[in-house]
């Protein structure tokens, strides 16, 4: 699978152009008694620069041990067991601690959801922005004053220089993501990924804030991971989208192609869902049917036991993510097929 | 017949050591036919879960009625009144804190039953029944809620709404804390169920794409006022109140060409409902804002049938995109895009 998307006909410009490179990467849980669990298997996906890749998935999809596995947080006993990740060509598995450290923050920042329960109840908001400033770059006091108050008027919040000195608990939920937001710009990174920044917001104000996050990284021309539950958000934010499901890529696709021509029966699952259209519903969503206890399935592919197309060939063979037309992956034995 | 008519209620809380009291529900009226649902929408901080609250009689409103059935709830009539028990039931937000982590499915949905003293051997039978209704294997009955997914938990949440078939199930948040697919099934659910049962369902929501499909009337709230009321469809394609358009607005369907008209775009957030706005309640943050909206709360005016807007300018909000009905648009082309993958013999 690595293979294909090393594929040069893929029409991808050429390496240059890539900011961040993951090929083949595992993430396996050791656990007692029982064969390892794997978090991540064989995930191969390329961001360009400038470029929003939507990464989509359901919770204990892996979406987020992906962005662990970039930032090198993946919690133990887990680790990256197979798979490099390569950020501006620098293999981030060979870097030691210090030299994360000293990338996290500034090359690669994150935007994380709860903002209020991620920042720090005790320190105003002007101190946790001074924070990552300080860590990174050499500063005075009062240019990390100026510079933290100038990212909160990026951030659009109003009555900045009164939020400087508030605290977490003092600013609405909207208002802290917005916080959030402005720490991870804080150091210029060249890279963000968001992880469901947005799913804890009302809607109006998930509104306002994914305009935010789109007309900042636009105008620096920042690249970005976009990691959501809602695939709806990616139709509109995102230049190329990429399905997780059990660990694994099984669709990826630029973003008129996707929603066109979408051909994994999982992402068709997920379009549906916002269907009303009672035949389509009843069909791709399963209708009435009996819901049993299901684990996993080691064998085969990992979405037969919900799959509505699933046929004797899935239950034995796992497939493999093929290029079907140029940038477009999919990984199913029958992608759904349209005139 | 209504089940249920909802009366000028107003619900205020007083805040421990001040003054100043948290208007969350000031003046809802509505009603509720038998099989009928009726949608509440909005932000947090509209009131929305406290009007559910009064409805079952968890809370006692500050004023206004609550009638069910033509009986007036309150006083010695509550929740827990004889002729009201199992008549009204709820389903919560969040399946794993709603169901007893110590219990099996089974008694879970037994509990119900065990209140009403309904006889063993019918209890039984009923369970399994309800189980199979919602789609539940027999095998799962014996399992803890720990060891079944998230959807399968709100599965066995409204077979224990359900099996003491009420005439009333408030919904609060029922999707809200599920992954996209296992919301679509619950909806597909509770959509059946009505249909079986004749259930009237209160369906309290912010996830819009859900209320287009299950519900039958909207209501908008917005700092605990219904600023807009209409059936499910007309209020969709052409809301006639700033706030339901910036709230439709914002509503992002899984399609890039399709995306409501952002003529509507409100200012800043919602205000505390500790000091509420003196006359409308969004004119602080309405672009179309005019003098009268600061001096005096728009009267609540019938813009069509069962439809009724507070707003002084409602004509130009509904005027505002006749093109606006992106739910609309975004079904056509549903139809085109997944409706190819579909096999002739699927139709069933």
């Amino acid at each position: 699978m690595a293979e294909t998307m090393e594929n040069p006909k893929a029409g991808l410009p050429d390496a240059a152009d890539m900011l961040l490179e993951c090929k083949g990467v595992s993430v396996s849980f050791p656990r007692y008694g029982a064969p390892v669990s794997e978090a991540l298997r064989d995930v191969s996906l390329d961001i360009r620069r400038g470029e929003v890749l939507g990464l989509v998935g359901e919770s204990g999809s892996g979406k987020t041990m992906l962005s662990r596995a970039i930032m090198g947080l993946v919690p133990p006993p887990g680790e990256v067991t197979a798979g490099t990740i390569r950020f501006e060509g620098k293999d981030l598995g060979k870097l030691d601690e210090e030299q994360l450290r000293r990338m996290r923050g500034r090359d690669i920042a994150m935007i994380i959801s709860n903002p209020r329960g991620e920042l720090d109840p005790l320190q105003t908001v002007g101190q946790q922005i001074g924070n990552v400033l300080r860590h990174h770059l050499n500063l005075t006091r009062r240019q990390i004053r100026e510079r933290a108050l100038d990212l909160l008027k990026q951030v659009s919040i109003p009555d900045p220089q009164r939020r400087m000195d508030a605290y977490p608990h003092e600013l609405s939920g909207g208002m802290a993501q917005r916080v959030v937001i402005a720490i991870a710009l804080a150091c210029s990174p060249r890279f963000i990924i968001s992880d469901d920044a947005t799913s804890g917001l009302d809607v109006t104000v998930q509104a306002q804030v994914l305009e935010l996050i789109r007309s900042l990284v636009s105008e620096r021309g920042t690249s970005m991971m976009f990691i959501t539950r809602d695939i709806g958000i990616t139709a509109h934010y995102c230049d190329r989208i990429a399905i997780i499901y059990a660990g694994e890529i099984v669709e990826v696709a630029g973003r008129e192609v996707f929603f066109d021509d979408p051909q994994h029966p999982y992402t068709v699952l997920l379009l549906a869902a916002f269907a009303q259209n009672e035949r389509l519903r009843r069909y791709w969503l399963g209708g009435d049917k009996v819901q049993e206890y299901t684990g996993p399935s080691p064998v085969g592919c990992p979405f037969q036991n919900r799959c509505v197309r699933v046929e004797e060939r899935c239950r034995g063979e796992h497939p493999a993510l093929l290029e079907r037309q140029p940038g477009h992956f999919v990984r199913c034995h029958f992608p759904v097929e349209r005139p | 017949m209504s089940v249920l008519t909802v009366d000028e209620l107003v619900q205020h809380f007083p805040i421990a050591g001040s003054k100043s009291v948290v208007r969350a529900v000031n003046g809802v009226s509505f009603s509720l036919d038998k099989g009928e649902t009726l949608a509440l929408v909005g932000e947090s901080g509209s009131g929305k879960t406290t009007i559910g609250r009064c409805v079952l009689g968890l809370i006692e409103p500050t004023d206004g009625r609550i009638e069910y059935n033509g009986m007036a709830l309150g006083g010695s009539r509550t929740i827990r009144s004889p002729e009201l028990r199992g008549k009204l039931q709820l389903v919560f937000q969040e399946p794993a804190e709603s169901l007893n982590p110590r219990m099996r499915v089974f008694e879970q949905i037994d509990e119900p039953l065990r209140a009403l003293k309904v006889a063993r051997a019918d209890r039984e039978k009923k369970v399994r029944q309800a189980a199979r209704r919602v789609g539940l294997a027999e095998a799962l009955l014996e399992r803890y809620p720990a060891e079944i997914s998230m959807g399968l938990q709100q599965r066995v949440g409204v077979a224990r709404a359900m099996i003491s078939d009420p005439e009333i199930v408030v919904l609060d948040e029922p999707t809200s804390a599920l992954d996209p697919t296992a919301r679509a099934e619950i909806i597909d659910l509770l959509i059946r169920i009505q249909r079986e049962q004749g259930t009237a369902y209160l369906f309290i929501s912010h996830d819009l794409s859900a209320v287009r499909h299950i519900s039958h009337r909207i209501a908008v709230l917005y700092l605990g006022k219904i600023v807009e009321q209409g059936p499910s469809a007309k209020l969709f394609a052409q809301p006639s109140h700033p706030y339901s358009v910036a709230l439709l607005s914002s509503v992002l369907l899984p399609n890039p060409r399709i995306r409501a008209g952002g003529r509507i775009r409100l200012a800043g957030e919602i205000p505390s409902p500790i000091n509420l706005p003196p006359a409308c309640y969004l004119a602080g943050r309405c672009p179309m804002v005019i003098d009268p909206c600061r001096e005096k709360m728009p009267p609540v005016e019938t813009v069509g049938e069962h439809h009724s807007v507070r707003c002084y300018r409602h004509a130009e909000v509904a005027a505002l995109d006749k093109d606006f009905d992106s739910f609309g648009r975004f079904q056509a082309e549903a139809d085109r895009i997944l409706g190819a993958g579909i096999p002739a013999s699927g139709t069933v």
